[in-house]
């Protein structure tokens, strides 16, 4: 009986397994052989930073309502930039003069997920302020900072329109990134990902915020890398 | 085909000197070949690497069937920005390893030209080193449909033959007019046409039929299978026919049949049995017995739901249901031997069967359908005979004699040659 018992187990635990979806969040051209070492430009930071619960998190941090949702996002790009900046030697930003007449559009990552984001044309090389064409750029396009997020909710095209009623929790600070490392030289999106980085909080602090942008920036990296195929 | 042997010749070489020359086909989905069709030649390059005029008679020459068609250079598109931008994307792009998925033109305006070409095929060239991206595209796609490279040699003629031998070797299909086309455009989802798609059958068939059902006890069926007749009427149990008939016998069926949007369909079907009886062979009243048998008409109408799968372009295969009903008749055929002058008592007496038996039939099959048309089907069921249910039992039933054959069951299995059409 303890058996029979085991093996209706392991076939409901293989059920509830197969039935619940599981997700790929990145995809990898098949030409994408090696990561950007020391050079990167970044492209797309001025539109892609959004705060949510921005009076959630006035009250905590206690800055002024009516700015909280510039201050915030401000305060994430520059730590974002930042840290990129440490990262690779050779850093540049891409103006957004250069990149914002591109039409958005979706990229396929999973039967369920679909990416928005503006990339450039097929044909034609993004400059930099200098001039210079940078051989990869990091487009960022949406950067969601809240507490408790779930990607599946702003990604799964299955889930995107239905509300969410469970009661709003904080535990954590959370962010979620979607980004495409673009191949400057030869016009194509070498690397796409969406990633959901969680930061267990107590009493949230704007330091707690920089730690967060800075995880993020560190996942992001660590997906580039494994992302190229060897 | 038209193929003189010289040009098979001529191809093979070809085909084989094509490997020593770097000559490589990427993927290539066969896009359609248009008989006296328009070959729009798109060259990234100032200096194209083939040779127009040279290029159509190399197509007349590899492809015997693709009658008088027209090439020339595609120059509103080599003049266009956006269409030049994608060109030289390409020519960058254009890989062994990828997919023409990755490769498809992203830009709107790409795509509406794509789209415009309506029945021409476009030959995208780009000299890329010392190598020749070779590339076809035509209004269904807004990727390559085939993609390919060779070596760049000072002869046009020859890299028009070979370029005509990688994309252009399938057979010519006639163009459509523009009534044709528009007709095409516009016309609706098969599924939703008013009148509904309708395929039909006709077939004949063999099968082997018994009493016993495969998978179910033997006991179920033993009684009725091992009975005999004695004294011409004489037998343990009347209620299945098979006490008196040999059950195990093989039948010959005529049937034809359709069904609506591959979904529901009707059949009508007619089988035809020979079954002996069981006389028992310790009997002695059957001396004078020369043959004794029956033959089994059934007449029978199934409701079937089906679905059908296209695996190859020259396999159709549809499972069916089917559950029906049908009419058995049973025309006795009894002879005696030629001295006997005078039958028995007990022969004159003997058992009679009812006129007509009623029954159902429940099964499952396929049609495995070749070419559209030529079909065999392999069909498996179980059917019965008993009494008419429309009559009401009278109110002294009890002291009636049972019915003979009332409750006859038995499962066959049939296979059969048809010919299929679509409405």
């Amino acid at each position: 009986m303890v058996f029979r018992n085991w093996v209706i187990l392991c076939i409901m635990v293989c059920a509830l397994v197969g039935c619940s979806p599981s997700y790929h969040w990145s995809k990898s051209h098949p030409m994408y052989q090696k990561a950007p070492y020391s050079e990167l430009a970044i492209a797309g930071t001025s539109e892609a930073f959004v705060l949510t619960r921005s009076s959630w998190f006035a009250k905590k941090f206690k800055w002024s309502p009516d700015s909280i949702q510039l201050k915030a996002t401000a305060f994430c790009k520059d730590v974002f930039l930042n840290e990129l900046r440490r990262a690779y030697p050779s850093f540049e930003q891409i103006p957004d003069a250069n990149t914002k007449n591109f039409p958005e559009e979706s990229q396929k990552l999973d039967s369920r997920i679909f990416m928005k984001g503006r990339l450039p044309e097929q044909g034609v090389m993004v400059k930099d302020s200098s001039g210079k064409t940078p051989p990869y750029i990091l487009l960022l396009h949406e950067f969601i900072v809240g507490t408790d997020l779930n990607r599946e909710d702003y990604f799964d095209y299955a889930r995107i329109h239905l509300e969410n009623t469970s009661k709003k929790t904080s535990k954590n600070l959370s962010a979620i990134v979607s980004y495409t490392l673009w191949d400057n030289n030869k016009q194509r999106p070498l690397f796409s990902a969406v990633d959901e980085i969680q930061r267990p909080i107590s009493t949230p602090t704007p330091n707690d915020l920089e730690a967060l942008v800075r995880s993020a920036v560190k996942q992001i990296r660590v997906n580039l890398y494994e992302g190229a195929r060897k | 085909m038209r193929f003189s042997f010289a040009h098979i010749i001529l191809a093979l070489v070809l085909t084989l000197v094509g490997f020593s020359l770097g000559q490589e086909t990427y993927f290539n989905s066969h896009p359609t070949v248009w008989k006296d069709g328009e070959v729009l030649i798109w060259s990234l390059d100032a200096d194209p690497a083939l040779d127009v005029k040279e290029f159509c008679l190399s197509l007349r020459r590899f492809n015997a069937g693709i009658g008088d068609p027209k090439c020339r250079l595609l120059g509103e598109w080599e003049r266009d920005s956006v269409a030049l931008r994608y060109a030289s994307w390409l020519n960058a792009n254009m890989d062994p390893n990828l997919d023409p998925d990755y490769l498809r033109a992203r830009h709107p305006a790409m795509q509406a030209k794509f789209q415009a070409l309506e029945d021409k095929t476009v030959l995208y060239i780009a000299k890329n080193g010392d190598k020749l991206n070779i590339a076809v595209f035509d209004e269904t796609a807004s990727e390559p449909k085939a993609a390919g490279q060779i070596h760049i040699s000072p002869d046009k003629i020859s890299m028009g033959d070979n370029v005509a031998n990688m994309f252009f070797d399938r057979d010519a299909k006639r163009r459509l007019s523009k009534e044709e086309r528009q007709k095409l455009a516009t016309e609706p989802d098969e599924y939703f046409q008013e009148v509904p798609i309708f395929k039909g059958w006709v077939g004949i068939g063999i099968g082997y039929s018994q009493a016993h059902i495969p998978l179910t006890p033997d006991d179920w069926t033993e009684s009725h299978t091992k009975s005999t007749i004695r004294n011409y009427r004489v037998t343990k149990d009347s209620v299945s026919l098979w006490n008196f008939l040999d059950d195990s016998d093989p039948f010959f069926s005529v049937y034809a049949g359709g069904t609506w949007y591959d979904f529901i369909g009707l059949e009508l079907i007619y089988r035809l049995a020979v079954h002996n009886m069981k006389t028992d062979p310790n009997d002695t009243v059957y001396k004078e017995l020369d043959h004794w048998k029956f033959y089994q008409h059934e007449i029978g109408l199934n409701a079937m739901l089906s679905r059908n799968y296209k695996p190859l372009k020259w396999l159709d295969i549809t499972p069916f249901a089917f559950l029906g009903f049908q009419y058995s008749f049973f025309v006795e055929d009894i002879g005696l031997k030629k001295k006997v002058k005078t039958p028995s008592k007990a022969y004159k007496t003997r058992i009679k069967f009812e006129e007509a038996y009623k029954g159902a039939l429940i099964g499952a099959g396929s049609h495995f359908i070749l070419h559209q048309h030529y079909g065999l089907g392999l069909r498996t069921g179980i059917s019965s005979r008993g009494r008419d249910m429309y009559v009401d039992p009278s109110p002294d039933a009890g002291a009636q004699p049972s019915m003979i054959g009332g409750f006859t069951l038995d499962w066959f299995i049939s296979a059969g040659l048809e010919y299929h059409w679509t409405l």
